[in-house]
């Protein structure tokens, strides 16, 4: 369980660390193609991470309301 | 469900969806990106090759051009020739008399035509004294700006280097607005707790509060990337941006005190308490400090608050729409929380 949890952890630390490397680092090609068309592709971004942020609200909402059920469950 | 307690969650997100589609669809006006090149000397004939943004070079007729000193001198354009729909040539001869005799003198362009209307790309071509340039009027006056062609149809104010992304004023700049709405709900329920002593307000101004902040987190990240693209980089000095992730930082504080304390009485009156501390140090942090020192937003160190061409009316018929929504939106996750944690309760008052 606890090996389970470190390697979920690694995972995501390091889709994290590819993320960052492959904005900071291939600045001038990636950013370049953002920047097309008048930069809308930079609005486009904004409205994905706003899309983003609402779905892990609702994701770590369901997992507490998932927690809820199963108490409730245990109890019956 | 009925639909009697359901109609403002469905509008606002039809109200968000309006916003959504009108505001990515509804073009900018158009505008110049660069010219070529950027000096001349006074007394010379120069080329000056034009990129346009939305413009219709080719397809429109009658094309007039100008060079601008300040209010009242202007030179008119030779010539006017049209590459492409975004791309044109304007000859223009830099008169060897100037009514002042500053050494350096900045010209805006003005290019006006029927189908895009008149539009300026300011500080366009510095033009350099001569020795022998004289102090006068000459041409500078002939050349009168009238008749200015309007284009036609809804379109968003073309902004340089903002370009499109002034769109983001629907997004970036309606979260926080609805942000600071919501927070104002959390702070009525926490001044309500401590009045009443009802647990149910202190939930209440914990699910407001935890939106806000989220939405607040969400100001940030958006605001960063933004920045890049405007701004050229993630996070700048700037003190609006440093003040309001201090702002930030206060409420995430009231996050952790929350979760704490596991004796309800205590952790309610602590963070009702502390929820009114953090409002009155976000006033002050997002909206005085910032209007007293340079800030690149606008509203801010001498910048013009929100107006003029950065919220025109076009603007507003989707920046309002999108903070009533935010807020409707925002209200109806606070209220998701707030019934899980009124379930929540019940269940520990059971056991």
């Amino acid at each position: 369980m606890n090996n389970h949890l470190k390697i979920k952890k690694f995972v995501s630390l390091s889709i994290i660390m590819m993320f960052w490397w492959g904005i900071t680092s291939a600045q001038s090609d990636s950013l370049d193609f953002l920047r097309s068309t008048g930069k809308i592709y930079a609005v486009v971004t904004v409205i994905v991470v706003i899309f983003f942020g609402i779905v892990i609200f609702l994701f770590r909402l369901d997992n507490k309301l998932t927690k809820l059920e199963n108490q409730i469950k245990n109890e019956q | 469900m009925s639909i009697k307690g359901l109609w403002w969650k469905i509008g606002g997100a039809l109200i968000f969806l309006v916003v959504l589609i009108g505001g990515m669809t509804i073009p900018t006006r158009s505008g110049v990106t660069a010219t070529q090149p950027s000096n001349a000397k006074s007394g010379e004939s120069i080329i000056i090759s034009v990129v346009g943004y939305n413009t219709h070079f080719k397809s429109a007729q009658n094309h007039r051009a100008w060079l601008k000193l300040d209010l009242i001198h202007a030179i008119k354009s030779s010539q006017f020739i049209a590459k492409n729909e975004n791309e044109a040539t304007l000859t223009f001869s830099v008169p060897d008399q100037f009514p002042s005799d500053d050494q350096v003198q900045p010209l805006t362009l003005i290019i006006d035509n029927e189908m895009d209307g008149a539009f300026v790309q300011p500080n366009a071509l510095f033009v350099t004294l001569n020795d022998s340039t004289r102090i006068g009027n000459g041409p500078w006056l002939s050349a009168a700006l009238s008749n200015l062609n309007k284009s036609e149809g809804i379109k968003f104010p073309y902004r340089n280097i903002l370009n499109e992304t002034i769109r983001n004023t629907f997004f970036h700049v309606a979260l926080w607005f609805a942000m600071f709405l919501l927070l104002i709900a959390g702070l009525y329920h926490a001044v309500m707790y401590l009045r009443t002593g009802l647990y149910d307000h202190d939930i209440q101004s914990a699910s407001f509060n935890k939106i806000a902040i989220l939405y607040g987190v969400l100001g940030l990240l958006t605001g960063s990337v933004w920045a890049k693209f405007t701004w050229n980089t993630f996070w700048t000095t700037d003190v609006k941006l440093n003040m309001t992730a201090i702002a930030m930082l206060i409420y995430l504080a009231y996050l952790v005190l929350r979760g704490s304390s596991s004796d309800h009485d205590r952790r309610a009156k602590l963070s009702a308490s502390y929820s009114i501390f953090a409002f009155l140090a976000l006033i002050p942090l997002v909206f005085v400090i910032p209007r007293l020192t340079d800030s690149l937003h606008p509203g801010n160190g001498g910048n013009p608050a929100l107006g003029g061409e950065d919220l025109d009316h076009t603007l507003r018929m989707f920046f309002y729409p999108s903070i009533i929504a935010l807020t409707m939106l925002g209200t109806w996750m606070a209220t998701l929380l707030l019934r899980y944690e009124r379930l929540k309760e019940k269940i520990f008052l059971k056991s």
